[in-house]
């Protein structure tokens, strides 16, 4: 490419005056072109992207029902972090729900990526199948793990109780931990594949050549795997981490279909919560879409804040391998 | 003996992918079969998975009672539009990009860029929707495709300009010299090559477009008509009637999944090959 363009460089300044006039008015005509052809993007970029967050943040001070707007200072600031457990508690189910969900996920798709890199046959067979809830919708697999998990005559505790396994059905959606570990068996259903696909891809960019120089050297699978595949991993795996971590704490529409909240709102997670106070709530006497601006404020900021400590962490733990 | 060394080796691994392969498709399965169940045998059928009697009767109470019909006509032409808009967008966003040479380019790059890191996920529907009140296209679904067509989708950029970052130069130099114009290159020169990377595009716009709920559910939430397939399915299970219905959402289920399915089987090395690009370059 560098040299391409480098052709080009001294191919202009090589022809004479007259034809460099003639460039400039092209290139003008280029410049014109370029910029109306990223016109549609660039109006995107800044009526559907940028606005929508400047409109949240500038909301953030204000108390507004969708009619009347006034400033009220910090006091939605004051209220979130003095008055709101409730959002804490969404909060802190969030993270909950994601560390729990990534614990059983990223292995899993670790270890099926690792054996579908075997020169296994069928293996594109396997790596089809198991992508494949990801292209599900998330409120579809809400409302499938809902009838799976439903307390009569679910599938799920028809089965178990057929095995045996249990004496009388459970109400899977009737206490928040069950109520949760459903919601983390939906999630991680419809996760894992691509994880894997993303840990395949990185396996693949392992250069050959390694494998081969410590097969000379004598180390037989295991030690490959400990001191070639590990290593070679470990740069990707971090930013695999992260995207599934943020990812899952947005998890937003798998729960509202799933659970809604129950039981008593003891599963909402917080993009939820905050949807719920932008609409459901709003319906109401009371509107409140100040304070919901100020939730999605302070929770953007709290992820952003994560993502940084995660990022300045692996830094710091980078040169182990 | 060496096959057989191999096998005893393999042996756990397939056992273990089995396993995991059965967990994968069950629930997927399990709709399917029950939808073909009347509503009498999936609410008594234990754990049996197979229906005994195969009925159509939930399809066709779902398709024309339920309003299927028009939930799968709305999906059907509102994913069309946003794809072949998004095509649009994205191929000639990728171009210029790749090959345009102007001031600012760099930096609106970098802007687009940084959306991947400062999203606020779902809390930016409420704003939208004011948007659109103010364009006066809140409450259908031609809100949701222009929000999708000229959103920018900066995956998309990425795999159209790295693909063009791979065709040769000479290319559309030859054409330069014939006094093409840059949007003339792109259009007769560019564009036709792109086939390949424009189906992996079309894919992945194709499956958000199907799936997506918030965004349609707040644009149709005045007007239930308008409602693609997977708002109107989960409307549903809202209304109160979802315990008497289960083979109605086990039919509005099927009809929802299945054309994603289809298209997803008959073409998923384009999904995955858009996904691990996309992944190493993004």
């Amino acid at each position: 490419m560098r040299t391409v363009s480098k052709r080009i460089i001294t191919l202009h300044s090589s022809t004479n005056v007259k034809t460099s006039l003639k460039n400039n008015k092209k290139n003008k005509k280029e410049y014109i072109q370029s910029y109306l052809m990223i016109l549609p993007q660039l109006i995107g970029f800044c009526v559907f992207t940028i606005y929508p967050i400047a409109w949240v943040v500038h909301l953030g001070w204000f108390s507004y029902d969708g009619v009347t707007k006034t400033y009220i200072g910090w006091e939605n600031f004051i209220r979130l972090f003095t008055r709101d457990p409730m959002y804490w508690s969404t909060l802190l189910n969030t993270f909950v729900l994601a560390i729990g969900k990534l614990i059983v996920e990223l292995p899993l798709a670790l270890i099926l990526a690792v054996i579908l890199n075997l020169k296994l046959k069928g293996r594109s067979f396997f790596r089809a199948m198991f992508y494949m809830p990801n292209v599900i919708s998330s409120a579809i697999i809400g409302i499938i793990f809902y009838f799976m998990f439903a307390s009569f005559e679910g599938i799920v505790n028809n089965i178990l109780l057929a095995l045996k396994f249990i004496s009388e059905p459970i109400n899977w959606f009737g206490s928040k931990s069950t109520a949760m570990f459903v919601i983390a068996v939906a999630a991680i259903w419809q996760g894992f594949g691509i994880n894997m696909l993303f840990f395949l891809s990185a396996l693949q960019n392992i250069p050959e050549e390694l494998y081969e120089c410590a097969d000379i050297d004598g180390a037989n699978k295991f030690r490959q795997f400990l001191h070639i595949t590990v290593p070679m991993l470990a740069p990707v795996s971090k930013v695999i981490f992260m995207l599934a971590f943020i990812g899952s704490l947005k998890i937003t529409d798998l729960v509202l279909v799933l659970t809604n909240g129950q039981p008593a709102g003891q599963t909402e997670v917080v993009m939820t919560y905050i949807f719920k106070y932008f609409f459901t709530n709003s319906e109401g006497s009371s509107s409140q879409i100040g304070y919901a601006s100020a939730l999605g404020l302070v929770t953007s900021i709290i992820i952003g804040l994560v993502t940084v400590f995660y990022l300045k962490m692996m830094k710091k733990t980078g040169n182990i391998y | 003996m060496v096959k057989l060394k191999k096998f005893f080796i393999h042996m756990p691994l397939y056992v273990f992918l089995g396993a995991i392969l059965i967990l994968t498709i069950f629930p997927v399965v399990y709709v399917i079969l029950a939808s073909f169940k009347s509503n009498q045998e999936i609410l008594s059928a234990g754990a049996n998975l197979i229906p005994k009697k195969i009925t159509l009767e939930n399809y066709k109470l779902a398709w024309v009672l339920a309003d299927f019909k028009q939930y799968t006509w709305n999906s059907v032409y509102m994913s069309s539009l946003i794809v072949l808009g998004t095509i649009i967008t994205s191929s000639m966003g990728g171009y210029v990009f790749s090959r345009g040479k102007f001031p600012g380019k760099r930096i609106i790059f970098a802007l687009f860029t940084s959306t991947m890191f400062i999203s606020m996920g779902s809390v930016t529907i409420y704003p939208l929707l004011q948007i659109c009140r103010g364009l006066h296209i809140n409450n259908s679904l031609w809100g949701v495709i222009i929000i999708n067509v000229f959103g920018l989708h900066i995956t998309n950029l990425y795999l159209v300009k790295g693909f063009i970052d791979a065709i040769p130069y000479e290319v559309d130099e030859a054409s330069k010299m014939d006094g093409c114009s840059f949007f003339r290159i792109y259009w007769n020169i560019i564009f036709p090559l792109l086939k390949p990377i424009i189906a992996t595009v079309a894919l992945i716009t194709f499956r958000t477009a199907w799936n997506d709920y918030l965004l349609p559910l707040v644009f149709t939430l005045a007007r239930p008509k308008q409602a693609p397939l997977v708002v109107g399915l989960v409307a549903l299970k809202g209304s109160g009637e979802a315990a008497s219905s289960w083979n109605l959402m086990m039919a509005g289920s099927a009809i929802s999944m299945v054309p994603m399915l289809t298209i997803y089987f008959a073409l998923n090395r384009y999904f995955i090959s858009g996904l691990t690009t996309g992944a190493v370059k993004g």
